[in-house]
């Protein structure tokens, strides 16, 4: 077989895409004709609500695959070599994605509606002596200069590293040069994992989720979010993986890549679950209204389907589906199971994100489904046109050997 | 199935000194085999002493009650489980290092994992001691289990977060040593075969349990350190965020907040890495390992300590952050004035625990500071000391001043009894220490002859043809070496 | 117990021992064994050996410990003597994972452990007979059964020729016993079967 050094976008792989999309933009129009035009502040707020649950999942997943590839820099890991160009391309949607998710949010914060963020709402906040204690970190020019400072970071940062990475399909380099090459990437991903951990690990989701409860708070939040996301990211590579693997390309990725693939989207799960139970139990257990109402809406309201089910897909699915070496393996369990964790941690934001507009009823999900399928497009366009752009297999990378002889 | 052994050059070889695997054996067993050196003699004085002390403290404790330590009506939980959490916190390093790592394939895990190992389990016997001996009628102790019994039978109350310690700290130490002896059994056997002394033949030929190295049981010991590993990475979590679960789900300012479980396993494994450095510094110069644990292994975990360093800083600013955003009077009250107020009673202590834990390992940026002993080991004993100030701020600053100004503590400071017992803890982790590198191979013997022909400086020597070869000729060479 | 009659010829370098070792199987000598200071990945799936299921055994413990933990913990919480904790329902099953967590590993762990142990025949004061005892040091020792059929010189020949250091028949033999490391005692005469 000839190896294909580039992807080649196939014709069926764009039509999706574009299918994906336009049902997107339908939804977004159909969406914002039933509810976004409405004269109902609340109905209003549905629309606005799903463009940001589904913006900002997806920028955070995106944004996790550079977090990926920063990690296995630091851990000079070297098995991750051999497709490290895939969560490369993934990562490169966070431009688009982000500028997407940032107008949006500075849409819900300065179009003048306040269902989404209460503290939005200056005439309010002058009443409310929580949201006007919290006003100091809960304000328009905050919120505006962090939320944009962040996309910024984001992108610059994690194209530094992909040209990095690009910069090595020029040709062998010795050791010495190589030694100075990981030093350099050293460098890069460890600015990338200081703006990581101020902004996904603690700022941004306060400010972007956690703020649509404005009264409540939990630490665990940040830690929370970043877990659902990472697992999500982890199973968009698979996926990809799997996907190249069947159209011929990567070559050297072979079960034993995918196997580690299969461990991360297995553990992270079960790191989500952990935190998971970790906030739920203690707010569970100290029982004080001022946390407790958080749940109230998700365990004992009209969330409780999907408060639950969430749970059950994204921890006992990948528990038990995932625990066996053979499952790991096999590229139809890691597709099907990555399918179901993108889904999950999917809903999981949906109940994040919804109880606080929409206390009393759950908006209807197909609407939300539709705009997810149209970002699900755009992701697929945007790595699709990064990955026909490059080589595949960063050949000369000084840890491709390892990922070619990596075997579990 | 490869046989190919090779590691990029661009990695720095893991054992020096040209090494095959006999000289291997050599090396590793030499520590056991000749006499104690004078310096372990020393040290091994000193560390029973300090047993003996705690022993006495430990007596009048029982004897005359926890009245012998200062603790007060709101301070009911001072120095004994500060020092339960902080010697819990340096066991988990040990378990990260053998499971996860294990997990992760880091390679450098093999010098230095059996020490910190036996360190977990040291510091796990040490910990346990206070929460026993500050139930004041120790005698009672089998209260704590669920038997059935002649009151009732009433049981144990399973909603109890201190009875899940129970069970956490029971498992999590058997588990350990579990996890440590089969790993020492194909080493043990080694030592067993190599021995001339008749002693050496009947305790060797005892702790080994009969091993040979036979194929299928090596298979199955593989398969039983990985499942064990799978086993002891979520239980180390658990262990130390059910420790965490002891202060959360409580409704005491400063105690109750939902980070706490993961922050407290980072900060854990933090302080750990700091102990395990603090060892093996002066293991690897006294016994002469420096081929095996190598400036490599210290400057790595150097890295994993200024990683969870700055862990744990975020989550003491997300804590702070949050004190101030809950707009609870209570919570902030505990923070800003408690702790932040260099001025309030404690102020001091959340301030050497912001120096020591999230300051002072940001020199560890600079890859000279990393690669430097000196520093390592002063650093190792100031993150040491942080740790435990992490655990005495957050324990002694949330209680001594309740919700009501009358019953605000005075000052506590320790009595001698108190102190003596955190001494005797001492004595009893290196006493246990000096013994195992007496009578135990420190360094993992049949793993470093697993990684040595890629790892070796020797070997990798040899690998230069192979990081020559272009890349195309290498795939073709080796990667139908490959299923799928 | 059962002395039997081997071929045992000792290896240095794991590279040579795995051709080796195909190439006895290829030619219908019986492998009793091969004895490694460490474990060489893929030199079971070589010898033919089957996967040990021993993380099957370790799943149905864990299983096992979970089961013990939640039945028991009902039992005693809303049947046995059902108290008002803080106001939690009796079935308070957040409380409870922690305990159940524990449970299952503890469960798991100790009773692979013991498999282990049992498969392998190990405990203290367990003896077994050794082929060579560097093969804990840094010999790779294969040891090959003679039947009635087997050639002597001619498995010894054909056993240096794949690159054996070191080629000894010896009588062995291949059960444990209870025993003590630091005496010789002889629970068989050599030559006798």
């Amino acid at each position: 077989m000839s190896i294909r050094e580039k992807f080649e976008i196939t014709k069926k792989y764009s039509l999706l895409s574009y299918v994906l999309m336009t049902i997107g933009v339908l939804s977004v129009l159909l969406l914002y004709i039933n509810y976004g035009s409405s004269e109902d502040e609340h109905d209003r707020s549905r629309f606005w609500a799903s463009l940001l649950q589904n913006s900002v999942f997806f920028l955070l997943v995106v944004n996790a695959a550079m977090f990926f590839i920063c990690t296995t820099i630091l851990a000079w890991g070297g098995w991750a070599t051999s497709f490290r160009r895939i969560p490369e391309a993934i990562s490169s949607a966070v431009p688009v994605i982000g500028i997407i998710c940032g107008a949006i949010l500075l849409a819900i914060v300065f179009g003048g509606d306040h269902a989404i963020y209460h503290w939005t709402d200056t005439e309010h906040v002058k009443h409310d002596p929580i949201l006007l204690h919290k006003s100091g970190f809960l304000n328009k020019t905050f919120f505006t200069v962090w939320t944009v400072l962040t996309i910024f970071l984001w992108w610059v940062l994690g194209k530094k590293i992909r040209s990095l990475s690009h910069s090595t399909d020029i040709g062998p380099m010795g050791v010495e040069v190589g030694k100075k090459f990981i030093w350099k990437n050293t460098i890069w991903a460890a600015l990338f994992m200081i703006v990581f951990s101020l902004t996904v690990m603690s700022t941004i989701p306060w400010l972007w989720l956690m703020s649509i409860d404005a009264h409540w708070y939990s630490t665990m939040y940040s830690w929370y979010t970043f877990a659902s996301t990472f697992v999500s990211g982890m199973a968009l590579i698979a996926l990809y993986v799997v996907y190249l693997k069947n159209k011929g390309y990567l070559e050297y990725t072979n079960q034993e890549h995918l196997h580690d693939l299969g461990k991360f989207m297995f553990g992270f799960s079960v790191f989500w679950t952990y935190l998971w139970f970790s906030q739920y139990m203690l707010i569970w257990y100290s029982n004080q209204p001022e946390e407790t109402i958080y749940f109230q809406p998700r365990v004992n309201g009209v969330y409780k389907i999907v408060f639950f089910f969430s749970l059950i897909i994204n921890f006992l699915g990948p528990l038990l589906l995932l625990m066996k070496r053979d499952a790991k393996r096999n590229y139809m369990t890691i597709t099907l199971l990555a399918v179901l964790i993108i889904f999950g941690h999917w809903l999981d934001f949906f109940q994040m994100v919804h109880p606080g507009p929409s206390r009393d009823h759950v908006p209807m999900i197909l609407y939300d489904l539709g705009i997810a399928a149209g970002f699900v497009g755009l992701i697929m366009f945007l790595t699709g046109r990064t990955l026909s752009k490059h080589a595949l297999v960063p050949k000369y990378h000084p840890f491709f050997k390892e990922s070619v002889i990596h075997h579990t | 199935m490869s046989l190919l052994r090779y590691e990029s050059q661009v990695r720095p070889p893991l054992v020096k000194g040209n090494k095959e695997y006999h000289q291997v054996t050599e090396d590793i067993c030499r520590p056991v085999e000749s006499k104690p050196s004078r310096a372990w003699w020393i040290g091994f004085s000193i560390s029973l002493a300090f047993l003996l002390f705690g022993v006495v403290s430990v007596t009048m404790e029982v004897i005359y009650g926890v009245g012998q330590w200062n603790l007060n009506k709101t301070i009911g939980w001072g120095w004994d489980i500060t020092n339960f959490v902080w010697w819990i916190g340096i066991g988990h390093a040990g378990t990260l290092i053998s499971a996860i790592l294990l997990l992760f394939r880091q390679g450098w895990r093999t010098g230095v994992n059996r020490a910190a190992e036996a360190m977990t389990i040291f510091a796990v016997m040490c910990a346990g001691q206070f929460p026993i001996f500050h139930m004041g009628r120790v005698w009672d102790i089998f209260f704590s289990l669920p038997y059935p019994n002649t009151r009732g039978p009433l049981w144990v109350n399973f909603n109890s977060p201190l009875l899940w310690d129970v069970f956490a700290i029971s498992t999590y130490f058997t588990v350990s040593l579990l996890f440590w002896y089969s790993g020492l059994l194909p080493d043990l056997a080694s030592l067993r075969d190599r021995a001339k002394k008749k002693w050496r033949k009947l305790f060797y030929g005892i702790t080994a349990f009969g091993w040979t190295g036979s194929t299928k049981h090596w298979q199955r010991h593989e398969s039983l350190s990985l499942v064990l590993a799978g086993l002891s990475t979520p239980l180390v979590l658990s262990v130390h965020t059910i420790v965490s679960f002891d202060f959360a789900t409580s409704v005491i300012p400063g105690w109750h907040t939902t980070i706490f479980p993961p922050y407290f396993v980072a900060g854990a494994i933090f302080s750990g890495f700091a102990m395990v450095q603090t060892l093996l510094v002066i293991t690897r110069k006294v016994l002469g390992l420096e081929q095996y644990i190598t400036i490599e292994h210290i400057e790595v975990m150097n890295k994993v300590i200024i990683l969870t360093g700055s862990i744990v800083g975020i989550a003491y600013l997300t804590e702070l952050f949050m004190s101030w955003y809950g707009a609870n009077q209570y919570e902030s009250f505990a923070f800003m004035e408690n702790r932040l107020n260099l001025n309030s009673p404690y102020g001091w202590s959340y301030w050497i625990m912001m120096g020591c834990n999230v300051l002072s390992p940001q020199i560890f940026w600079s890859s000279k500071m990393r690669r430097n002993i000196t520093i390592t080991f002063f650093m190792s004993i100031l993150v040491n000391i942080g740790m435990w100030f992490e655990r005495f701020v957050i324990i002694v600053t949330s209680v001594y001043r309740d919700y009501l100004p009358s019953s605000w503590s005075t000052y506590y400071t320790p009595s001698i009894w108190e102190i003596g017992f955190y001494l005797g803890t001492f004595g009893l982790f290196f006493t246990c220490y000096f013994l195992f590198t007496k009578y135990f191979p420190v360094v993992a013997l049949a793993e470093i002859k697993h990684i040595l022909k890629r790892s070796g400086d020797g070997y990798k020597n040899k690998m230069n043809e192979i990081e020559k070869q272009g890349s195309d000729d290498f795939v073709k060479e080796h990667s139908h070496d490959h299923g799928a | 117990m059962a002395v039997k009659k081997f071929i045992v010829g000792s290896f240095d370098d794991e590279a040579v021992l795995f051709p080796a070792v195909k190439q006895v199987r290829k030619s219908g000598y019986k492998i009793h064994d091969v004895f490694t200071p460490f474990p060489i990945h893929g030199l079971d799936k070589v010898m033919g050996l089957r996967d040990t299921s021993i993380h099957t055994a370790g799943f149905i413990y864990g299983i096992t410990g979970t089961a013990t933990a939640l039945g028991f913990i009902t039992w005693v919480a809303t049947k046995d003597w059902p108290l008002n904790i803080g106001g939690k329902p009796f079935f308070s099953l957040p409380a409870w994972i922690p305990i159940i967590f524990e449970l299952t590993v503890l469960f798991s762990a100790v009773g692979m452990v013991l498999t282990f142990c049992y498969l392998c025949q190990m405990a203290p004061f367990v003896k077994k007979d050794h082929f060579n005892l560097r093969s804990t040091d840094d010999l790779f020792v294969m040891a090959l059964e003679c039947t009635e059929k087997t050639n002597e010189k001619e498995a010894v020949a054909f056993l240096q020729n794949v690159g054996a250091t070191d080629v000894v028949v010896d009588y062995k033999e291949t059960e444990w016993w209870l025993g003590r490391y630091d005496k010789e005692i002889k629970i068989f005469e050599k030559g006798k079967q």
